[in-house]
């Protein structure tokens, strides 16, 4: 009895850790007795945001020859979700941890288990509470994207003083904090230069682009003289250029979305966006997975301890090879 | 007059009464949102509404029926990312087009786009049947499983990105901004659920949708074979789920996995506004038509007359509630 209980959890074992050996996408190479694995846990597998990071965090992997463990929930950005997916790594005992809390206070005890473990920990997009224990935190500039949209706002209108502009934000949720994070970049910069923009209103997409378009065409029944929209992400970016195209208002109202989806990209090209505001995931990825090893091999790093990677605005005068560059590329 | 002559007036009597509640209610919401904001009232104002409620009409009428027969169906928002998805990858990685195509060329790609959308929603649909019928799975979990793997599929084909495909952009405007705030593909939807109406109404598929939902054993005694008729709804609501599909890509120019996501709920709160119990047996067309517009009216609505955001959940919350409460008080009259 006791030995079927025992071959039973160690087939357990062995079927939860083939399982998450099947969900990695490192190459398996062969398995030298000191190698290093780099674990990295992020949000949700289904936003490009981590598509693109994915890709980087591949790059980096095999530039610096060592394993990576890809995992994350395909579509919740929860703690929930996240925190028994870090255990399951942990389990499998990777020299080091890069994690994109989707909590700042939930993922606390996941890092300090880690450290205890010997793990060394980054952060990335996102932070928990307390750095003490996180080797280095990289993220975008979202206060510095929101500005930069707003700029791109005021040069597609020709901005005046002294004239009203009319101008609505579309978000995602009232609690995405990098929603928010835009929106307070957004309006400093309008309060700061643009005195002559209002913010009529803000709406909420809830992760659904067609609800995005939604919110668009009852904002473009109410403002006939609307003069701008800022869709802060990419679902709202999708929703809002597609509005406006249904409406025949393609060029007439400025739109700067966020995020470089393909297929927003190309409508930049077609005079759909006035800008798209890019970040550079892979760029994040790649700079945390050189400084674990770096600090993995050496015991020191050189990079700094908080780390802003500044956001691109793409738009009609952007090179090829940028957008080329800055383009959120699928991974299969 | 026999007693159950009787009976089917009295039905029938209730039903209108429901009906013309619902058109009460509608006119209510238009007065006081065009006092909030005059420019509500307008061609403008229902072209959005309409627009919106082309999409989620089609699931509504699909739950119209599951929840008639007494079981619900969560997977219907999913399905219509997956079926977006599914038919933008085979527009534009099987047939050749992509978001150059021209207008005037799209309506080839799309007709068969909408196809393999329909298709994909009638296979989901099928995988409901199966778990419900053969493993004996509850449908409130059944099709939370298919909605899960649906979501999952819908984000693995497009690696979580819009997939823009072939489209017209006219077929989703209003045919006339200033006098016609039907769009083709909003006309179109109606004819459908016009014709869907009739089945649950005149036909014997709704018959046996209301005998299966007020009491399966009476019906399967009556000689109904309940698998297959259930099988049947499931693969019904799947295929208008996938119709749902075709119709949010034409909306977006693209196939999008999250573009459904939260509509089974709209979908469910349509048909109970709409008066169908959830307890099966009770549940009109007309009803699911009209819930499906209130929702929209008030979503609209609150836009316009700049109320934040966040009302908009307690407001369609109020709605539900005042509806269940409305049904309840009914049946207690009835019963008297």
């Amino acid at each position: 009895m006791k030995r079927s209980v025992r071959a039973l959890a160690s087939f357990g074992a062995l079927a939860a850790v083939s399982l998450v050996a099947a969900g990695c996408s490192a190459p398996a190479e062969e398995a030298a007795p000191e190698e290093i694995s780099i674990a990295f846990v992020m949000g949700a597998e289904s936003d490009p945001f981590f598509q693109a990071m994915k890709l980087g965090a591949e790059e980096e992997a095999a530039a610096q020859g060592v394993t990576l463990i890809w995992q994350g929930d395909p579509s919740n950005y929860s703690p929930e979700t996240q925190i028994p997916i870090v255990d399951t790594v942990l389990a499998q005992n990777p020299t080091g941890l890069v994690l994109i809390p989707t909590d700042p206070t939930a993922l606390q005890a996941s890092v300090a288990k880690a450290v205890a473990q010997g793990v060394v920990v980054a952060n990335v997009d996102t932070r928990v509470e307390d750095l003490t224990d996180v080797l280095t935190f990289i993220t975008g500039d979202n206060a510095d994207g929101g500005a930069r949209a707003a700029d791109a706002i005021a040069a597609k209108i020709g901005y005046t003083d002294g004239q009203k502009y009319e101008v609505v934000v579309g978000l995602t949720s009232p609690t995405a904090t990098t929603n928010v994070g835009r929106l307070d970049g957004f309006k400093a910069q309008v309060a700061a230069k643009y005195p002559g923009i209002e913010i009529k209103d803000v709406a909420y997409s809830e992760s659904n682009p067609e609800k995005a378009a939604t919110n668009v065409n009852n904002w473009l029944t109410k403002y006939p003289n609307l003069a701008g929209i800022f869709a802060i992400d990419g679902t709202n970016a999708s929703g809002a250029a597609a509005a406006l195209e249904a409406k025949g208002l393609v060029g007439k109202v400025a739109l700067v979305g966020y995020d470089a989806y393909p297929d927003n990209v190309a409508k930049i090209k077609s005079g759909i966006f006035t800008a798209l505001i890019a970040q550079d995931p892979a760029a994040e990825a790649r700079l945390a997975i050189k400084t674990l090893v770096e600090f993995i091999k050496t015991g020191k790093t050189s990079t700094a301890k908080e780390v802003v990677i500044p956001n691109v605005v793409l738009d009609a005068n952007t090179s090829e090879e940028d957008f080329a560059k800055y383009t959120y590329v699928a991974s299969n | 007059m026999t007693d159950s002559n009787q009976l089917v007036a009295k039905v029938r009597g209730l039903a209108t009464n429901q009906i013309s509640i619902l058109v009460g209610v509608l006119a209510v919401l238009t007065i006081v949102f065009t006092v909030l904001e005059p420019k509500f009232f307008s061609t403008a104002t229902a072209t959005n509404i309409l627009t919106d409620w082309g999409s989620v009409v089609l699931i509504a009428v699909g739950q119209t029926f599951v929840v008639i027969s007494g079981g619900i169906d969560l997977s219907v928002g999913a399905v219509i990312g997956l079926s977006g998805v599914v038919s933008a990858y085979f527009m534009v990685n099987i047939l050749g087009e992509s978001t150059k195509t021209a207008p005037e060329d799209a309506y080839i790609p799309l007709l068969l786009g909408a196809i393999v959308s329909v298709a994909v929603g009638v296979f989901v649909g099928y995988v409901n049947a199966i778990l419900i019928n053969k493993a004996k799975i509850v449908p409130f979990i059944a099709t939370l499983a298919t909605m899960g793997a649906a979501l999952g599929l819908s984000v693995i084909i497009s690696d979580g990105m819009p997939i823009g495909g072939p489209n017209d952009f006219k077929l989703i405007s209003a045919i006339d901004p200033k006098w016609m705030p039907f769009s083709v593909a909003v006309i179109i939807v109606a004819i459908v659920v016009a014709i869907i109406g009739l089945f649950l109404h005149k036909a014997k598929f709704g018959l046996y949708t209301y005998a299966i939902g007020s009491n399966a054993f009476a019906a399967r005694a009556a000689g109904i074979n309940v698998e297959r008729h259930i099988s049947k709804i499931y693969m019904l609501s799947g295929g208008l789920a996938g119709l749902a599909g075709i119709y949010v890509y034409m909306r977006l120019g693209a196939g999008s996995p999250s573009s459904g996501t939260g509509r089974e709920l709209d979908a469910i709160a349509a048909v109970v506004i709409g008066g169908a119990s959830l307890m099966g047996g009770i549940g009109r067309m007309w009803g699911t038509v009209l819930g499906t517009l209130i929702l929209f009216t008030v979503q609209s609505g609150l836009i316009m007359a700049g109320v934040a955001p966040d009302w908009k959940k307690v407001v369609v919350a109020v709605l539900i509630a005042a509806a269940v409460a409305a049904q309840t008080l009914q049946n207690r009259n009835g019963r008297k």
